[in-house]
């Protein structure tokens, strides 16, 4: 689990090499209840996927930011990782991503799993 | 098991699939892309996708963009940096653009709920084929109706060294290497098409031609492209064809003249054969349940409705025998069959006046008939012809030639002046050429063109 842009890319940079799946939500409060309500429905179904990921892969949780951040057209996410919404499922360094409510789909996310 | 299984996932089997699964039926698409003798693969959506117009029209524009940078300095532009292209660069971006496709259409077809095998489909019984996986693995599947749409793949020319040392548009647009100094075999809108923006592209190019250019085009305008890119850069070797392709050291081609005993022999980085491409139809079983195909080019005869001498079985998109290879008339033909199969219409496909445009360094597009076509079908005496050079704005501040765009319409002296061929040769040629075709649809005549007042300045006016 990481937050942020910067912890995101040296994460992902230490594991170089391996398939990387990563989920980006939005930040949580002190409750631990996200600001993005899709990603309060995503993460569950995303979760109870992840046992089909291949053998080596590794499942990077990040945290992007507030909404205010979000929001921002330049933010790092969106100029760097293309990101275009919350939550997005993406298997890092290939086109294959899930965005918004297409996380909701579990055969969407066993698809995006598995695939090769 | 599933009321449609569809042969081919490329533009016409997608299509057909998604509509079917709309109204409601349990489909079925198998897609598998036997590697060329290099070894290239690629995803799910078919030729225009991953090895056709997508890329090739993303390395046009790149093309195209080097032009424009040459141009740039007498706008105005001044920089100091001598521009260079990168060939790794290009590919891997367009090759990323594909994946997204890909991994589109492999989304699209969950979210409609259609089964997708990458499988090697083949009939082994009436209403029943067996899909073969990558891994050699075997399932079988029953189908109440099969559509047909397994597209075509480059010939070789069935010379020593042909497999072994040469490329084809399957390899070309995801080779990891700089292409070099290429011969292109050919005289294909494959052929000119890719010989085009390579050369746009900076590289050594040679043209080799058995005969003429853009067999089945207006043979003006062939004539009017080819002279275009001599005149920029692109060799032509006219009446020759390679006999052997070797790689003593460098790869080297030795090719003979089709009128004499002259033979030609050079040394190239890569040799791309474009002189055809042949329907995928020979080892899907369709002899095993009956389904007739021309013997001499492997393509499928339907009747209007797409539907082939077997009556649960249809053909859509390249593999139909005498029509149109085009990405947009097999997406046609697959949504309609759906809805006649599934939705009660009764639309058929029109497959006449379907505009097309080939991307070659100058763009042309055609609606209609070729000039030669027209004559045959309604007598010289019959017909007028109008056209005229032109010379777009932009070209005139980079000093670009003022005598090579052109455009003509045919016309039927007997229906009124009637629109029956539409013919244009320039930038934009594509854009230009879509409205017309509308426009030619509702029956456009020479004086309704006359009455419509052009758009100043453009090259469309």
């Amino acid at each position: 689990q990481v937050r942020g842009y910067l912890e995101f890319m040296q994460t992902a940079q230490r594991y170089h090499g391996r398939p990387i799946f990563a989920l980006f939500c939005g930040d949580k409060d002190a409750e631990g209840r996200s600001w993005c309500p899709d990603c309060v429905t995503a993460e569950p179904v995303v979760r109870k996927e992840l046992h089909n990921m291949p053998d080596d892969s590794v499942f990077i949780y990040c945290l992007v930011g507030d909404r205010t951040y979000w929001k921002d057209p330049n933010n790092e996410f969106r100029k760097n990782l293309k990101l275009t919404g919350v939550p997005t499922l993406l298997k890092y360094g290939t086109p294959q991503k899930l965005v918004e409510e297409e996380c909701f789909k579990a055969d969407l996310v066993r698809m995006l799993f598995t695939e090769d | 098991d599933y009321d449609l299984i569809i042969i081919g996932g490329g533009s016409g089997g997608l299509a057909c699939s998604k509509e079917a699964a709309a109204l409601g039926k349990k489909v079925m698409v198998l897609d598998y892309v036997v590697p060329t003798p290099l070894g290239t693969s690629w995803g799910l959506g078919g030729t225009c996708v991953n090895v056709g117009c997508i890329p090739k029209k993303l390395m046009h524009q790149a093309a195209l963009l080097g032009q424009a940078l040459q141009d740039s300095r007498k706008y105005g532009w001044q920089y100091e940096e001598q521009v260079k292209h990168n060939w790794e660069v290009m590919v891997e971006a367009i090759q990323n653009y594909i994946g997204s496709l890909n991994w589109g259409y492999r989304v699209s077809l969950r979210e409609k709920s259609v089964t997708y095998l990458n499988s090697y489909g083949e009939f082994i019984e009436p209403h029943k084929i067996k899909a073969t996986n990558r891994k050699g693995q075997v399932t079988y599947h029953t189908a109440e109706t099969f559509v047909l749409a397994t597209g075509e793949r480059p010939r070789y020319m069935g010379i020593p060294g042909d497999k072994e040392y040469c490329i084809t548009s399957d390899d070309l647009f995801s080779l990891p290497y700089c292409p070099g100094k290429t011969l292109v075999v050919g005289a294909s809108y494959v052929a000119l098409e890719c010989a085009g923006f390579l050369a746009g592209l900076g590289l050594d190019v040679t043209v080799m031609v058995r005969s003429i250019l853009l067999r089945g085009f207006d043979q003006e305008m062939a004539e009017k492209i080819g002279a275009h890119m001599e005149t920029h850069g692109v060799k032509f070797i006219r009446k020759f064809v390679p006999v052997q392709a070797s790689m003593p050291g460098r790869l080297k081609v030795t090719a003979k003249s089709t009128e004499g005993p002259e033979v030609f022999e050079e040394e190239y980085n890569t040799v791309l054969i474009a002189i055809g491409r042949d329907a995928c139809t020979r080892n899907i079983g369709l002899d095993t349940i009956g389904v007739k195909i021309n013997e001499k080019n492997g393509k499928v005869p339907v009747n209007d409705e797409e539907q082939t001498n077997v009556p649960y079985v249809y053909a859509i998109g390249d593999i139909l025998d005498g029509k149109l290879e085009l990405t947009p008339v097999a997406i046609q033909a697959g949504k309609l069959l759906a809805r006649r199969l599934y939705g009660g219409s009764s639309t058929k496909c029109d497959y006449i006046n379907v505009p097309t445009t080939v991307f070659t360094p100058l763009e042309y597009g055609s609606c209609g008939m070729a000039e030669e076509r027209a004559i045959e079908e309604y007598g010289k005496q019959n017909l007028e012809v109008y056209h005229s050079l032109f010379w777009p704005l932009e070209w005139t501040v980079p000093g670009r030639d003022n005598n090579t765009c052109y455009a003509k319409i045919i016309c039927n002296k007997h229906d009124n002046n009637r629109v029956v061929g539409f013919h244009v040769l320039g930038p934009n040629a594509g854009e230009v050429t879509q409205g017309f075709a509308a426009a030619i649809k509702c029956g456009l005549t020479k004086e309704l063109l006359d009455e419509t007042i052009g758009i100043h300045p453009t090259c469309a006016e």
